[in-house]
C-alpha cells in the first residue's frame, strides 16, 4: 500500500530541511511546499511570558516571513498578549483556524481589532499550530493568506510540516549576539578618561564640557554597553576594544 | 533506575509487575479514558503482554514503580499491526532492529509540569536507548499524539512519519519510526546532568534473542 501524496511531500519535505542552514531557509522550504493551500506567510516562535518587553517577545520569534510593517505595528503596539490567536495557543494543543476562533472573540474590542488589522496586511485567513519545545516552551506556528484551502489531510500534512520545519529552524537560531554599542566618539573619550582614573571634574576639563555633561556621557556609554556601573562600563570598553 | 523485566527475570519482580499493570491502568483507562482496556480488577493487560514483551520500569527506592513502558519486537504481532494498521499508510517497517514502543506511563506527581523532561521521563527514554544500543535495536515505532514528534526531534531521534496524523479514540494519533543513536543518548544526558546508567540489568544478561 503506498501513502497518499500528502505524507510523500511531508517525507520529501522532511529530507529537503537538512539542506536549510537558516531559520529563512526553513521558511522559504515551507512557503514553497505550502503555497498550493494559498499560504503567503508565516510566522512561528515562542510564546514569551506574559509581560515580557518588545525585544524579548521580538527575540521569541523563531522565523518570520510576516508583512514587515504589520509586524512593526504590532509589536510597537503590544497586540501579542491581546492577540486571540496567540490565547488559544497557550489554551489548548489542537491546531485551529482563524475563523474557527471568531465567535469567541467577537466581543473582546482588542482582539477583534487586531484581527481586523491584520486582514488589512492579506492575513485574512490563518492555520496556527501550538507546539511545544523540549524545554517546555510553547510554540505556535502560524501559516496564512488571503485564502486558504485545505482538506482534513492537508492540514494534518501541515500539523507534520510544522513540527519538522520548527525543529530544524530552532537549533539553526542565532543566539541573539549583544547589541552593538554603537558609541560616539565623546562617550568614547569619557570612558577613557575614566579608564585612567580621573575624577568627573578633571573629565570636564579635559573634554571642555560641563560635570553634568560628563555624566551624560558616562550614562549613555552604560546603557548602550548593557552595564549598570561605572567599572562595568569600563571593563565591557575594553574588553569590545572600544577604549585602551 | 530503569529495571528490565522478562520472562528470564519476571519471578524477581512479582509485585512491581503487579504495580506497572495498576499504573497502566490508571493511567490509560481511567485518566486518558481508553476504556476498551478497562478491567475489573484494575489491571491493565492486553494480549502483547506476552513472553516476547521487554517490559521497562522505573523503581524508586522503596521499590515503588514511578513510570513503565513496553517494548514489542515488530517481527511479531504488535499494535501498528493488529491494532492500529491505518495509522500506517506505506509498507509497515519490521526487522530485529525494530521494536515498537507502548504504554509510556509516569505516575502524575512525576510528570513534567510545564518544564523540560522530568527525571522519570528522562530516565525511561534514556532506558530505551541505552538497551537499544548494547542489543541491536536502533529504532523504535512510535504511536504518539503529534505534540511530542518536536520534542523528539530535538531530542536527535530521526523520526520519519509513516502516515498523516489521525483521531483515535478521540485523540490526534500519528504513527512514526524514530531511530537513535549515541548522540541521542549523550543528548538526553545533557538534559539530566549527568551521564550515569540508567539500566539495573547489566548488558550481558539481556535474554539472548535481542542479541541477533
Amino acid at each position: 500500500m503506498a501513502g497518499g501524496r500528502e505524507l510523500s511531500d511531508t517525507i520529501a519535505f522532511i529530507r529537503k530541511l537538512d539542506r536549510a542552514r537558516s531559520p529563512d531557509d526553513v521558511c522559504a522550504m515551507l512557503l514553497e511546499i505550502t503555497r498550493r493551500f494559498g499560504v503567503e506567510r508565516v510566522l512561528a516562535g515562542l510564546i514569551p511570558m506574559p509581560g515580557a518587553d518588545r525585544r524579548t517577545q521580538l527575540s521569541h520569534v523563531v522565523m518570520s516571513a510576516w508583512p514587515e510593517e504589520w509586524s512593526r505595528r504590532y509589536f510597537s503596539h503590544d497586540y501579542l498578549f491581546r492577540d486571540p490567536t496567540i490565547e488559544q495557543v497557550q489554551k489548548a494543543a489542537t491546531p485551529f483556524l482563524w475563523s474557527e476562533l471568531e465567535p469567541a472573540y467577537r466581543s473582546d474590542f482588542a482582539a477583534r481589532r487586531i484581527m481586523e488589522e491584520a486582514s488589512e496586511f492579506k492575513l485574512k485567513e490563518g492555520y496556527t499550530i501550538p507546539l511545544v519545545t523540549i524545554e517546555g516552551d510553547v510554540a505556535g506556528f502560524s501559516l496564512a493568506g488571503e485564502r486558504l484551502e485545505m482538506s482534513p489531510e492537508e492540514r494534518s500534512m501541515l500539523v507534520l510540516v510544522a513540527t519538522y520545519a520548527l525543529g530544524r529552524a530552532l537549533p539553526l537560531r542565532k543566539i541573539p549576539q549583544v547589541p552593538a554599542a554603537d558609541l560616539t566618539l565623546r562617550e568614547r573619550e569619557a570612558l577613557q578618561w575614566v579608564a585612567e582614573g580621573l575624577s568627573d571634574c578633571d573629565i570636564s576639563e579635559k573634554m571642555g564640557i560641563s560635570e553634568h555633561g560628563v555624566d551624560k556621557h558616562m550614562r549613555a556609554a552604560r546603557s548602550k554597553l548593557g552595564t549598570v556601573t561605572r567599572a562595568h562600563a569600563v571593563a565591557e570598553a575594553l574588553r569590545r576594544n572600544l577604549i585602551r | 533506575m530503569i529495571h528490565i523485566v522478562t520472562p528470564e527475570n519476571a519471578h524477581l519482580y512479582k509485585d512491581e509487575m503487579e504495580q506497572a499493570y495498576r499504573l497502566r491502568h490508571r493511567v490509560f483507562v481511567d485518566e486518558m479514558k481508553w476504556t476498551d482496556l478497562a478491567k475489573p480488577d484494575g489491571r491493565e493487560i492486553d494480549q502483547f503482554d506476552d513472553e516476547h514483551a521487554v517490559h521497562m520500569l522505573y523503581i524508586d527506592d522503596g521499590r515503588k514503580v514511578l513510570g513503565y513502558q513496553r517494548m514489542l519486537p515488530s517481527t511479531r504481532p504488535h499494535l501498528l499491526s493488529d491494532v492500529l494498521p491505518q495509522l500506517c499508510e506505506d509498507e509497515r517497517p519490521a526487522g530485529p532492529h525494530i521494536w515498537e514502543w507502548t504504554r509510556y506511563c509516569v505516575e502524575p506527581a512525576h510528570r513534567e509540569r510545564g518544564r523540560a523532561l522530568s527525571p522519570v521521563a528522562n530516565a525511561l527514554l534514556s532506558g530505551i536507548v541505552e538497551w537499544g544500543l548494547e542489543s541491536g535495536v536502533n529504532t523504535i515505532i512510535i504511536e504518539m499524539n503529534p505534540l511530542w514528534l518536536l520534542r523528539l526531534v530535538q531530542l536527535h531521534f530521526r523520526t520519519a512519519p509513516l502516515g498523516l496524523p489521525q483521531p483515535v479514540g478521540g485523540q490526534d494519533t500519528v504513527a512514526v519510526t524514530a531511530a537513535f543513536d549515541r548522540r541521542t543518548l549523550v543528548r538526553l544526558q545533557e538534559m539530566r546532568g549527568n551521564c550515569q546508567r540508567v539500566l539495573v540489568q547489566p548488558a550481558n544478561t539481556m535474554p539472548l534473542y535481542l542479541a541477533s
